[in-house]
């Protein structure tokens, strides 16, 4: 007989940490399964030097071939050839996952960015797409309860188009984006701090940021927000949360009164399947997994009588970049640039407003600055010459190096950008895995086109020195300050490509939608709390609820949805017996 | 940022329980300290002691030769002091799942040799390297061997600055420390355009 729980939490990443959190503490007994391994921070996190691993944090030659991430990371990334995915004959994706406890929480860029109300009522300013079912207000001290909790270091501006939070100190500027900001504000646009989940004192028991420089190989000490550091050991201490890891989800059961009865998951490593009943059953992987999962588990797919699961993908507009010198840095001393991971932040300047409207393309993107000293210089096997005044010249320009990028780039939401399930390939477990329709329209290259225009401005009044050979090359979460050398594939499953994320336009590991909020049923799947509209009790919680993109990393929204579906979850199952 | 001495006195009660507590304290402390010796643990022996197996030794002794050009030891290490070529060695020599790499390198190899590189002397390898990298300098130029001159430098820029040579000892990283303080950009000069 199954064993029951009163809600089966699938996936343990940012939004499946905080879930079993807000639902243990509340009294209810959660079931928390993991698809990848048990992490341990001791064992896995700590500072390496490339010089101490035997490949220069390469790997053996083609050993990573079959992950994603370097040597540092790839045990809390993915395995692909037991997770493949494949796509479209016409689609360059590639999508970023992790499989471990915790998730992608382990390593992302910590991004902690509100979403404006314009974003929510795009459609209604615009004309495109569809508005969300929440607004700035409903969001808002959801918000704040997420960033009470998580701790972000950021400043309070004031800028219309970048809400402020409920912030921690920030973290100083190194001296290349002291002079972006300069240049900013030169140009009269707005500048602040990156917004980072990353803790500049004490907070909520964990320590302040030893400013290592290592938050993409996981954070040894807990200052930068994940699952594993801040989530979970609240959940554990109330005692009402049981932890199964090496749990792969294959489908949730439904009974015959339209109501899930649980899941059924796969044990890892015996192959062995395993039934689990709930009184709620929460999806709460990683956007297109918890998809596939609803595809899986009935015909037609699961809570689909809108017709648009699977479909409506997006993943914020990545690509372009400037990539060069700062002149007024060259030659300077060694200064420990990289060590908090950071920069600043150029909210979006464009179609928040009358006055920002634009003829050519409709809304926004975000850029990002920093510069300075990195832990390889990468630009030093394209710099001309070589000998004794070409070492020099790249330790001239080693602590002058500067870049910008784009954080968040909208993406508009197209039915035609779809995920459906693989009738030929199949996981490690036999689950067939999912198949990847994904494309971009022209507003998206002509949003990414003006992002380069205006990153190109912005670098030339700070006085940059633009190096043409050399753009910024991995999205965010992903290791781009290390040796990025092209040796070997390390990367994507079949039919995805690398050269997407180079230098054309490409995502930005911020894939959401799939699984869209309406207000009526007729139109998405989900309503304004992230509960399925057909099925009372089955709720979920990732990207997947994202009518549109936004200009903004999603993960603090994420994880305010979260916040706010757990409490309607709560306020459901009140008097309840659960 | 700085701390309260509540704040830092919780933190020690705090931090000690983590894992590996103790050692992340004494670092992170020390590290407040005005004066700091670098954290950069040594490099280990692995290349120091290592004979190459990929290349005959004729081979090996020209990919040294090579690369010691390219990145010579002057007021700093250099690619000699990084074992710059025994890593190029020892990286073909695990490639056997990637047979394509290793084919590379052999035909890379025998291109240089066919240049003369391998007979010539000091002077003479100097002066072939700078024929062989002229292309990249004028891009209407052409040399038989200019791709040896890519691959060679690519391979030992990776080599010397993944080394504690290249990174600590040239490049003075500091990064990958335990600190108590991110160090703000004190120039008035860079807050201004």
């Amino acid at each position: 007989m199954a064993k029951s729980y009163d809600a089966i939490v699938v996936g343990s990443g940012a939004c499946g940490g905080w879930a079993a959190m807000q639902l243990s503490e509340a009294g209810m007994k959660v079931l928390l399964l993991e698809a990848g391994s048990y992490v341990n921070p001791a064992r896995e996190f700590h500072h390496t030097f490339l010089y101490q691993m035997d490949y220069r944090g390469q790997g053996k030659p083609g050993f990573l071939r079959r992950y994603s991430g370097t040597a540092r990371n790839y045990r809390i990334m993915i395995d692909n050839q037991e997770n493949p995915y494949t796509t479209a004959p016409d689609t360059t994706y590639r999508w970023g996952r992790s499989r471990c406890l915790g998730g992608r929480t382990l390593h992302w860029a910590r991004a902690s960015d509100r979403m404006a109300d314009y974003e929510f009522k795009a459609a209604s300013r615009d004309g495109y797409g569809m508005d969300w079912a929440v607004s700035y207000a409903d969001m808002s001290p959801y918000y704040s309860r997420v960033e009470r909790f998580i701790g972000v270091s950021a400043a309070r501006e004031g800028f219309p188009q970048f809400p402020d939070g409920e912030f921690l100190p920030v973290m100083p500027l190194n001296c290349a984006e002291a002079i972006f900001t300069a240049a900013a504000k030169s140009l009269g646009w707005p500048t602040t701090h990156r917004r980072l989940a990353q803790l500049t004192k004490l907070h909520n028991n964990r320590p302040p940021c030893h400013y290592c420089g290592n938050c993409v190989n996981g954070c040894d000490v807990g200052a930068m927000f994940s699952t594993v550091s801040a989530t979970l050991p609240v959940a554990v201490r109330t005692g009402n949360l049981e932890l199964r890891t090496d749990s792969v989800v294959a489908q949730v059961r439904m009974n015959s009164e339209n109501r899930a009865q649980g899941v059924t998951y796969i044990e890892r490593y015996t192959m062995k399947p395993v039934d689990v009943d709930g009184k709620y059953v929460i999806l709460a992987g990683s956007t297109l997994e918890n998809t596939r999962l609803l595809l899986l588990s009935a015909k037609g797919g699961l809570a689909n009588s809108s017709g648009t699961l699977g479909h409506y993908m997006m993943d914020q507009v990545g690509g372009g970049g400037v990539f060069g010198f700062l002149p007024q840095l060259k030659g300077g001393p060694s200064r420990l640039d990289d060590g908090k991971s950071a920069g600043i932040t150029i909210p979006n300047m464009v179609n928040f407003d009358k006055k920002t409207a634009r003829k050519d393309f409709i809304r926004g993107y975000v850029m990002n600055a920093t510069g300075g000293q990195s832990e390889y210089p990468i630009f030093a096997d394209r710099l001309p010459g070589y000998g004794s005044e070409w070492k020099k010249e790249v330790k001239t320009r080693y602590v002058a190096q500067a870049r910008v990028w784009i954080a968040g780039g909208e993406m508009l939401a197209r039915k035609e950008n779809f995920v459906e399930l693989d009738p030929e390939v199949k996981d490690h477990w036999g689950i067939p895995v999912i198949k990847i329709h994904f494309t971009h329209c022209d507003n998206d290259r002509k949003l990414l086109a003006h992002f380069q225009q205006t990153a190109e401005e912005f670098f030339r009044k700070a006085g940059g020195e633009v190096m043409p050979m050399v753009r910024r090359s991995a999205p965010t979460g992903f290791p781009d300050s290390g040796p990025n050398r092209a040796t070997e594939d390390s990367g994507p499953s079949r039919g995805a490509s690398h050269e997407g994320r180079r230098d054309t336009i490409g995502g930005s590991i911020h894939e959401v939608g799939t699984a869209r909020m309406s207000v009526s049923p007729k139109d998405g799947v989900l309503n304004s709390f992230c509960q399925t509209h057909d099925i009372a009790n089955l709720y979920v919680f990732g990207g997947n609820a994202f009518p549109s993109t936004g200009d903004k990393h999603p993960t603090l929204t994420m994880l305010a949805l979260t916040a706010r579906g757990c409490d309607h979850l709560l306020e459901q199952a009140k008097g309840k017996n659960v | 940022m700085s701390h309260t001495r509540r704040e830092l006195l919780d933190l020690l009660v705090r931090a000690a329980a983590l894992p590996a507590g103790a050692e992340f304290l004494a670092t992170w402390l020390q590290a407040g300290q005005a004066h700091r010796h670098s954290a950069a643990p040594p490099q280990p022996p692995l290349l120091r002691n290592y004979q190459p197996k990929f290349f005959d030794s004729a081979d090996f002794e020209a990919l040294q030769s090579f690369t010691e050009i390219l990145i010579p030891t002057d007021d700093t290490p250099g690619a000699r002091e990084a074992y710059c070529a025994h890593f190029i060695d020892f990286l073909l020599n695990s490639a056997d799942e990637v047979p394509a790499l290793q084919k590379h390198w052999r035909q890379a190899m025998a291109a240089l040799k066919q240049a003369g590189f391998h007979a010539a002397d000091r002077n003479g390898r100097a002066a072939l390297i700078e024929a062989m990298s002229k292309p990249e300098r004028d891009p209407s130029a052409h040399h038989p061997a200019y791709f040896v001159y890519q691959l060679v430098k690519r391979e030992n820029t990776f080599a010397f600055y993944t080394s504690r040579s290249g990174m600590i000892d040239t490049l003075d990283y500091k990064g990958n420390t335990y600190n108590a303080f991110f160090p703000a950009c004190t120039h008035p000069e860079h807050h201004r355009i």
